[in-house]
């Protein structure tokens, strides 16, 4: 062993506490850096990679079958299909999955689209059908799906493409059972970076096609933004994280290494006076930091690979990426850069090292370790708070520098539980709003529901009611303990101007006290009106005021926009039930909504529902958390636990220092009679202090930065600020979050604080 | 007058501090095998003069020559290197490295010098066994008492061989008895021909073990004067 190497790792061993807090501290920061990277990255474009992955189609165009007959469509670009496409009805089945889109199709692989298979299988046999997955949607391939005169499909498998290309897939001689009337084509583009480029494409490949040969054509860029606004919530969240958490990390490592380099002066003379070059003395000084350093950050790296990879595969799960890899650099940069970064915060004390006249260190015999006790200090002795806690108290007075870093990390720590805490109280306020779970509130299926498709599970009924829907709405009423009532009936309608969806609810009943929150301009009350969510709005740059042309079953209408109302859905506008008999004469409501006083029986409305009309089926009670929100919830506490930790051990190491350089004064109070228990407090009281003021300075940073997150990502999820998202905080809980520092401080301090309250006072002694 | 055979040279040696000045004009000459004792109150320079020879510290003024090389000329690294080789140091608080166990404190000194590891520990329990303490061998510092702590640090100093041993009270933080026992084993050392300069306090160990006693005061040397030891 080289006389640098042998010196640096009998510190290293030999001080285990500095070593492991080193350790600990870089250890906490890789595994957040690998996260916050990780997740940054993640969120950055998964739906890109996806998209590359899988070779996602540029442009998909449905074209008319028989305009197209015998025509190469391929057009020069690189292509898949032609597909046979046909349209299900699943309408009126006992599996209801809404209108599918179903494309005769042998293999999910090739040149373009490949589409990956979820779960069981891909259809090779006439009679299967692969069905594509919305996010969230539940159940197991094996159950069949009626087609609509005559025959079933088995569903043999779930896949998605990711452009969504179609919503099922069968065998190309399974299709010709289903009557199709379009063909698909899949194209990729060597430019399909912009709109302009995408409809450059389009253009060439449908170059000499008779008008109308195009029945509809779907942009990848299309796609792309809306998957982006989804995962987009995440980028300033997890992008205000991983700043914390680097600059927690930074402050703890500066905190640490300068210390430690700081209370190792009378062995740097010592070093220098055997003969150690001043270049050896520095090397000394940054190894001995470096080795638990690149412990720490290696295991860092393989925590935050284990934490975030789940998260990462939670948030984008929906979009068809299925096994992500972390790209390397983002560990190399972990395992490579915190160790350079603990250098470079050892360089400057170690160059210090590295420049002291050794004379001056060890002339002194003993170290000298005076600290500065301020005019301050002197004062908080004289006064009459008890002992330990008036020494405590000044004790941070005499390491200012030291004391400022602690202070800092602290500050973060509290920043980070406070925007943690309102982060996750806004996500909360903003599912209770637009999907709130009203305990006091009974829904009730009168019809297969539409809109999205979704899976009844086999075996369960579709809801078919007794009586008429006024017949149903007198019953509802008369219920004892219900005090509202609400009709719902939804059309799927298609919006003019692109191939787009939408559904419109119509409301009949005590609309203001059940319907959802109008926030601006007011709620539709006659034909042609229509109430649409802000992101709506945003998604397809209207205005209140405007007018949309909807058609639906085959009729067409023109609707203004009247309001905005609260719901999360972009695709769900609202409507009065006077406009419906207009798009579909003689519907009936699909589903009920009632309001019971408090205090009611929930299972006797339920009972006496059933008793009135035994066809009406009671949902259970809604379930208010979305995924999203359990994921930013759950990261948000992982994240303010795993940065509070940081702060708590940039504390402890404080303390481990303070006492090191104190074990004389503090052996000396002990051999004058203090016990080892108000030692301890004197050390706890020490950083009580900072604790306490860090909460008073983190709290109101923590508050600014979440009015600066929140509106980031509702405006990333293309929602709108609201006053019930960024006023989360109340009074008790900005008190309980202020005294978070405390609790960070003393949870730092009060460990080595003990350690030192148990060094008997004869070693102390002996050893100076 | 520059003695060709000296192993240490002071010509006209100021060191000044920014509020006090330490050494006040002191010439010194040291021949090989002598063994100097420098002696005077507290604060009048003593330890100064040691560190100057030793290349620790720098001079205002004036030039130190050690063992025929003129310490001015040399940088930072150099001094280092010639410390490495050419002084053996003894302190009155001992400086060993906590960290280290007593033989690696020893046998560190060795390695400095480009000494394999393990003919650096074979050298190191040589030194031990001589000094008495080849039982503390794998002790660390901190549970070593005073004599013992001081004897490692002889040993430590011995290492290398050098060609002169400062010792800067070496017995000043030992009890009597510990501190006659480091005593003689410089004596001893002198005897068999090493070049020491020694500050202490004690007048009857300085007489005992010193041919030569300075005496400085204020920062210069006030008296000076040869002795037969007394045995
Ligand atoms: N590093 C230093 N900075 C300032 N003054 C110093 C320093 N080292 C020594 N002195 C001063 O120089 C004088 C001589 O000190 P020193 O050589 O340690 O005396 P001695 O060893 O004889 O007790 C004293 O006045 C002391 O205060
Ligand atoms: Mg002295």
């Amino acid at each position: 062993m080289s006389p640098v190497w042998l010196a640096s790792w009998a510190a290293v061993r030999k001080r285990k506490v500095q070593t492991t807090v080193i350790g600990l501290v870089v250890c906490a920061a890789g595994a957040t850096l690998v996260m916050a990277l990780g997740l940054l990255v993640a969120a950055d474009a998964p739906f890109d990679r996806a998209f590359a992955s899988q070779r996602g189609a540029h442009l998909t165009v449905a074209f008319d079958a028989r305009e197209v007959e015998g025509a190469d469509l391929t057009g020069g670009a690189e292509s898949a299909g032609p597909f046979r496409q046909a349209t299900l009805d699943t309408s009126g089945e006992e599996t209801y999955l809404g209108t599918l889109t179903v494309v005769g199709r042998a293999d999910p692989g090739g040149a373009v689209d490949r589409i990956p298979v979820t779960l069981g299988r891909w259809a090779e046999r006439p009679g299967e059908i692969v069905l594509g997955v919305q996010p969230g949607a539940r159940g197991e391939p094996g159950f069949e799906i009626a087609v609509p005169g005559g025959g079933t499909l088995t569903v043999v498998g779930f896949a998605r493409s990711v452009t969504g290309s179609a919503d099922a897939w069968v065998t190309p001689e399974q299709i010709d059972a289903l009557r199709p009337t379009a063909v698909q084509m899949l194209y990729r583009f060597d430019r399909a970076g912009t709109a302009a480029e995408v409809a450059a494409g389009q253009a060439a490949v449908t170059a000499g096609l008779p008008d109308g040969a195009v029945l509809g054509s779907l942009s990848h860029l299309t796609v792309r933004d809306k998957v982006t606004s989804e995962l987009g919530v995440f980028v300033p969240f997890l992008l205000i994280f991983g700043v914390l958490g680097l600059v927690v990390a930074v402050l703890t490592v500066a905190n640490v290494v300068s210390s430690a380099v700081v209370a190792g002066l009378r062995q740097i003379g010592v070093l220098k006076a055997i003969g150690y070059t001043p270049d050896q003395v520095m090397a000394v000084h940054l190894v001995m930091v470096s080795v638990p350093a690149v412990a720490g950050s290696v295991l860092g790296a393989v925590i935050g690979n284990l934490f975030a990879k789940p998260v990462v595969q939670d948030a984008v799960e929906g979009f068809g990426v299925d096994a992500l890899s972390f790209p390397a650099w983002v560990n190399v940069a972990a395992v490579a850069g915190l160790p350079l970064l603990v250098a470079l915060a050892a360089l400057v004390p170690a160059l210090r090292a590295r420049a002291l006249p050794a004379a001056r260190v060890i002339g002194a015999g003993t170290a000298a370790h005076t600290g500065r006790a301020s005019r301050l200090q002197r004062r908080l002795a004289g006064t009459g708070l008890p002992r330990p806690f008036a020494l405590g108290a000044g004790l941070p007075l005499a390491r200012p520098g030291r004391s400022a870093l602690t202070l800092a990390s602290v500050v973060l720590g509290v920043m980070t539980v406070t925007l943690a805490t309102g982060l996750a109280l806004s996500v909360m306020a903003y599912d209770q709003a637009v999907r709130p779970s009203h305990a006091d509130r009974l829904e009730l299926m009168a019809g297969p529901p539409s809109g999205e498709p979704a899976f009844v599970p086999p075996g369960e009924q579709v809801p078919t009611p007794r009586l008429s829907d006024a017949g149903d709405e007198a019953a509802l009423r008369s219920v004892p303990g219900v005090t509202a009532f609400l009709a719902s009936a939804r059309l799927e309608a298609e919006l003019a101007g692109g191939a787009q969806k939408a559904t419109i609810t119509f409301h009949r009943g005590d609309t203001g006290e059940l319907g959802p929150r109008v926030l601006t301009g007011h709620r539709p009350g006659r034909p042609g009106q229509v109430a649409v969510p802000s992101r709506f709005l945003n998604q397809r740059g209207l205005s209140v005021g405007d007018t949309v042309t909807v058609s639906a079953r085959g009729g067409r209408t023109q609707l203004e926009i009247v309001g905005v109302v609260l719901t999360n859905n972009a695709d769900e506008v609202f409507a009065d039930w006077s406009a419906l008999a207009a798009l579909a004469p003689g519907a009936r409501a699909d589903s009920y909504q009632v309001r019971m006083a408090p205090g009611t029986d929930r299972d006797a409305v339920v009972a006496a529902v059933r008793e009135a009309d035994p066809g009406l089926r009671a949902l259970p009670p809604r379930d208010s958390s979305s995924s999203t929100a359990v994921i930013i919830i759950s990261s948000a506490v992982v994240l303010s636990l795993v940065l509070g930790a940081v702060a708590a051990l940039g504390v402890f190491n404080t303390v481990v220092l303070n006492a090191r350089e104190r074990r004389r004064d503090l052996g000396l109070l002990k051999s004058i009679g203090m016990t080892p228990r108000q030692v301890t407090l004197l050390l706890v009281t020490s950083m009580g202090g900072l604790g306490v003021l860090g909460g008073l300075i983190g709290v109101p940073l923590g508050l600014a930065v979440h009015r600066v997150v929140v509106p980031a990502m509702t405006a990333a999820g293309q929602a709108d600020v609201l006053d019930i998202l960024l006023d989360v905080y109340q009074a008790p809980a900005l008190a309980l979050l202020a005294l978070s520092g405390l609790v960070i401080a003393v949870l730092g301090a009060v460990v080595p604080a003990r350690g030192a309250a148990r060094l008997s006072i004869a070693t102390v002694l002996h050893n100076e | 007058m520059r003695n060709g055979d000296a192993v240490v040279e002071l010509t006209d040696v100021r060191k000044e501090y920014s509020d006090s000045v330490a050494l006040d004009g002191v010439s010194l000459t040291v021949l090989p095998g002598e063994a100097v004792a420098v002696m005077g109150p507290s604060g009048s320079g003593k330890s100064t003069l040691l560190n100057m020879i030793a290349g620790l510290d720098r001079p205002t003024s004036g030039s130190v020559v050690v063992q025929g090389t003129d310490l001015g000329t040399l940088g930072e690294t150099g001094l280092a290197l010639f410390r490495r080789r050419g002084i053996g140091m003894i302190f009155q608080f001992f400086n060993l490295l906590d960290d280290l166990s007593a033989l690696d404190n020893v046998a560190l000194a060795a390695q400095l010098t480009g000494t394999r590891a393990a003919q650096a520990r074979a050298r190191a329990l040589e030194l031990f066994g001589e000094l008495g303490i080849a039982g503390r061998r794998d002790v660390y510092p901190a549970r070593l008492s005073g004599g013992e702590r001081q004897r490692v640090a002889v040993a430590r100093a011995l290492m290398n061989r050098p060609a002169l041993l400062l010792a800067d009270e070496p017995t000043g933080a030992l009890d009597s008895r510990s501190g006659e026992q480091v005593m003689d084993l410089l004596l001893d050392l002198n005897q068999i021909g090493q070049t020491l300069l020694l500050v202490t306090h004690d007048e009857r160990l300085a007489t005992r073990c010193a041919t030569r006693v300075i005496e400085v005061v204020d920062g210069r040397i006030a008296r000076e004067q040869s002795l037969e030891r007394t045995p």
